[in-house]
């Protein structure tokens, strides 16, 4: 209550330019993307949807030695490994990761040292049971052919984060 | 006017208020969606949402109906009818063309301004006997803001009967052939700027939504009810602020008076402008603080109307004399 | 636990605002106790959101946390893995490459530019709808906000939660067109504020609905212990990146502005002065973007390998809110001991029952709403 005293050509001016700011958003292009019809593109790095277990494009084998890194680092304990032996390697007897309470921080991803789980780009994952969210080893190795693999891999990342790498490699140069 | 021919005009009447003010909503959707760089209604009826006010009608239909256990039920199942009902009585006395009006009497302007003044009667009551806190406070300041603007409101409504002498709307539209009324040096500018506020303090409308305060009251006196009830707050809220646009228009604008051809569709046209006023201003103000609007009322707009109605009574006895 | 009885005067109506209402802004209940229109007496009631991350950290292995603490101030999520990181750092003595350091100052504070937008645009909605019936501004702000987060998912792959600070470096590095766009951005969201801060500064019934509102004296500042933008808004100079610098802040130019007064007003135009200096630091970081490694540890491999030594450390970060904290004590395995975060909300929001009485409802959004509270990090 303090001041309140309003000269009518400040009420006037600023009438006039709240008037006018709206005006000039109203002949701008709406930014509404209306999803289903029309979408958004996906950028390279996107994360956030489902996950797949890769195979090994030469040999059809599967990727995953069952050396439960991912088991370990993941931080909401959404990844359940269990291990066998045979063949010279190690093998994912079974492999469950439970999306309904992943936070997509894709640090499995991170430390997997085969490259063997790796999300995959798919906006359209949601399912009506909850029995779905909880994916098996058949479903993961089902999702790699249903959708592309993500930008991220472990090794990639792996390789990103060494510190004695070389500036020179193909990685983006800002500023100069 | 025999019974049964006014009968059926108030029908004809009733449902084209209706309709228009139903797709006054779906226009005010899409102006504001555009405004706020958004699309509006999209889907229902695409590709511009022409079903959207069908659809939200029967939605409202279908849901839920409450009334609060502790709450006063007969009361509270009153309110909203009494609401839209007062709202539409309004609309008996306007002219919408320079020779056709449902009920035509000498004193329309102050008919109109009394069944407006009534609406403050529902709303305080829906406030009160949803036995909700929130409401309670909506509706006090309801009470407090509608019976204030009623002041100015009836002050800048008394101005052009003042300079034509009459209270009836023929004879104000009549005598707006000269000239509209909003071209009147100084008079008329004053009474429309005057009007237009305390019309929209009276319709609750941004900058004066306090009885709805969302950020504040949730929703202020309407905050227990759903379904139908809600919605016909909600309508009584448009025909309101349909009636102050064709008020305006009939008033301050000339009505059916206008270059090329005279008629209803200068009546409709003009309204709409006033309509696309209102809306504009809404979606780029905010909200007073009670005591503010309160100041605004009794420090600038009461003075001056009442300085404004005296100049026009000068003005008048020096002419007709 | 048994219901306590409400204490109030003969006349007085006590009037419950939240857990669930549109501007407490999350889920917080305020106890108003009013006469007529105007606050008496205040009681808020905090921990609708506590989700034990304290003790959740206890648990879990250190690089398996930053991801875990993005989820705790939910407007600005880098903030507070920031902090976490940073503590961990000194405490395993781990240095940063300067490119990582510069890389999460980007971070930081373009998140810090969407944070203040957000609160603009729920602010607006606070003073109904400045600018605007119920979200004028709000959409405006958003608009210009979703920018920001389309360039955080081209550069991190989501659009919020980053996961962008790692001990020890970051996790992205950044893509060949990213300067660019990013200056894109930056020019677009300039433009855009100073047009909103125009219209907004010449607008009388704005001014009065702000000045001269919720005043915090700096003494009570001092005394709740507040931070970030409301203790700069009462008029003392104290922001972490310039008083206790961390990462590469030293290197860069750029203004503490505070306000005067310490009204609702001063903490608007504190925040809105803040996203342009925010804005300035982005861009001397991206022009001077520094060559090299973006982490200085060998690659993560396992969660059980940094162990550091028997320690407790304190290092607090400038998060849009204010000074946030973070108490590490490691007892040398793999899992810290303990975690105490010290968040700039819970202090802020101490100020409410000082200085809400003696105004009105209305008046009360306003103020609550220019404390910026987020209740993730109130509750933690």
């Amino acid at each position: 209550m303090r001041n309140n005293r309003i000269s009518s050509v400040t009420l006037l001016k600023a009438t006039i330019l709240s008037l006018w700011l709206t005006m000039k958003n109203l002949f701008r292009r709406p930014v509404t993307v209306q999803y289903p019809a029309t979408r958004r593109p996906i950028p390279e790095r996107w994360r956030g949807g489902t996950f797949a277990l890769t195979t090994d494009k030469e040999t059809g084998e599967e990727n995953c030695i069952g050396c439960k890194l991912c088991e370990r680092i993941c931080p909401s304990n959404v990844i359940t490994v269990e291990m066998e032996k045979h063949s010279g390697r190690g093998w994912a007897k079974s492999f469950i990761l439970d999306l309904q309470a992943c936070i997509q921080c894709e640090l499995c991803v991170q430390v997997c040292p085969t490259d063997a789980i790796v999300m995959v780009y798919g906006m359209e994952t949601p399912v009506t049971r909850r029995e779905d969210l909880i994916l098996n080893k058949e479903k993961l190795m089902a999702n790699e052919k249903l959708y592309p693999a993500a930008w991220a891999r472990g090794l990639k990342l792996q390789q990103l984060h060494e510190p004695e790498r070389g500036t020179e490699e193909k990685r983006g140069v800002v500023g100069k | 006017m025999s019974f049964l021919e006014g009968f059926v005009q108030g029908i004809v009447l009733l449902g084209s208020v209706l309709g228009v003010v139903a797709y006054l909503t779906w226009f005010e959707r899409k102006f504001s969606g555009r405004l706020q760089s958004r699309i509006g209604p999209y889907w229902v009826g695409r590709p511009h949402g022409w079903l959207q006010p069908i659809a939200d009608g029967l939605k409202l239909l279908a849901k839920e109906d409450l009334t609060p256990l502790k709450g006063d039920g007969l009361l509270f199942n009153l309110a909203p009818v009494w609401v839209v009902v007062i709202s539409f009585l309004g609309f008996a006395f306007l002219p919408f063309t320079s020779n056709w009006v449902l009920v035509n009497i000498d004193l329309g302007l102050l008919y109109f301004s009394a069944f407006g003044s009534l609406i403050v009667v529902g709303v305080f009551v829906a406030g009160w006997s949803s036995n909700n806190k929130y409401a309670l406070i909506s509706a006090l300041r309801t009470a407090a803001q509608m019976v204030a603007y009623e002041i100015p409101l009836v002050l800048s409504l008394l101005v052009p009967a003042v300079l034509v002498g009459s209270l009836d709307f023929k004879d104000i539209v009549e005598a707006q052939r000269e000239g509209w009324f909003v071209f009147f040096p100084f008079v008329g500018q004053v009474s429309i700027l005057v009007f237009l506020l305390s019309a929209l303090a009276e319709g609750n409308r941004i900058p004066f939504d306090l009885p709805e305060a969302e950020s504040e009251l949730v929703a202020g006196f309407s905050v227990e009810y759903s379904g139908m009830k809600f919605a016909y707050f909600y309508l009584g809220e448009y025909v309101h602020l349909l009636a102050v646009s064709l008020l305006t228009s009939i008033l301050f604008l000339g009505g059916p008076d206008g270059p090329l051809f005279q008629g209803g569709i200068w009546v409709a046209i003009k309204t709409l402008a006033v309509f696309v006023g209102i809306l504009w201003i809404r979606w780029s103000f905010l909200r007073l603080r009670i005591d503010q609007m309160m100041l605004l009322n009794w420090k600038f707009l009461t003075p001056l109307g009442l300085l404004n109605l005296l100049i026009a009574g000068l003005w008048a006895s020096l002419n007709y004399t | 636990m048994e219901e306590r009885v409400v204490e109030r005067e003969f006349g007085e109506l006590a009037l419950n605002m939240g857990p669930q209402h549109p501007s407490t802004h999350g889920v917080f209940r305020l106890q108003l106790h009013l006469r007529g229109e105007t606050i008496v007496k205040v009681v808020p009631h905090i921990g609708y959101l506590h989700r034990g991350v304290e003790k959740l950290s206890e648990t879990l292995d250190y690089d398996m946390l930053p991801p875990v603490y993005e989820r705790d101030d939910y407007l600005s999520p880098t903030s507070n893995s920031l902090a976490f990181v940073l503590a961990v750092e000194r405490l395993a003595e781990i240095e940063v490459p300067r490119r990582a350091s510069y890389l999460r100052i980007v971070v930081a504070e373009l998140q810090r530019i969407a944070s203040h937008l957000v609160w603009l645009g729920t602010f607006g909605l606070d003073l109904g709808g400045a600018l605007g019936g119920g979200a004028t501004l709000f959409l405006y702000c958003f608009r210009e906000r979703e920018r920001i987060l389309d360039l955080m998912e081209s550069l991190t792959g989501t659009r919020f939660h980053t996961n962008m600070n790692q001990i020890g470096g970051v996790r992205y590095d950044v893509y060949p067109e990213f300067d660019k766009e990013v200056i894109e951005t930056l020019n677009y969201i300039e433009n855009r504020v100073r047009e909103y801060r125009e219209a907004l500064d010449a607008n009388p019934v704005f001014l009065e609905r702000t000045k001269g509102i919720g005043i915090v004296p700096p003494w009570l500042a001092r005394e709740v212990g507040a931070s970030g933008p409301v203790l700069r808004g009462s008029g003392i100079q104290y922001d972490l990146r310039k008083n206790k610098p961390y990462l590469s802040y030293p290197e860069f130019e750029f203004e503490v502005p505070v306000g005067k007064e310490g009204d609702v007003y001063d903490r608007y135009s504190v925040r809105v002065e803040e996203m342009v200096e925010s804005a300035r630091i982005v861009r001397q970081a991206i022009e001077g973007l520094p060559e090299g490694p973006i982490h200085s540890r060998k690659p993560l491999k396992s969660a059980t390998l940094l162990k550091p030594p028997k320690k407790d450390v304190y290092v607090a970060v400038e998060s849009p809110r204010g000074e946030l904290g973070m108490y590490v004590v490691s007892d040398g395995s793999s899992k810290p001991y303990r975690v105490k975060v010290r968040s700039p909300s819970f202090s802020n929001i101490a100020l409410i029952p000082h200085i809400l009485p003696g105004h009105l409802v209305a008046d009360a959004v306003a103020i609550l709403g220019s404390l910026d509270p987020v209740f993730g990090d109130v509750d933690r």
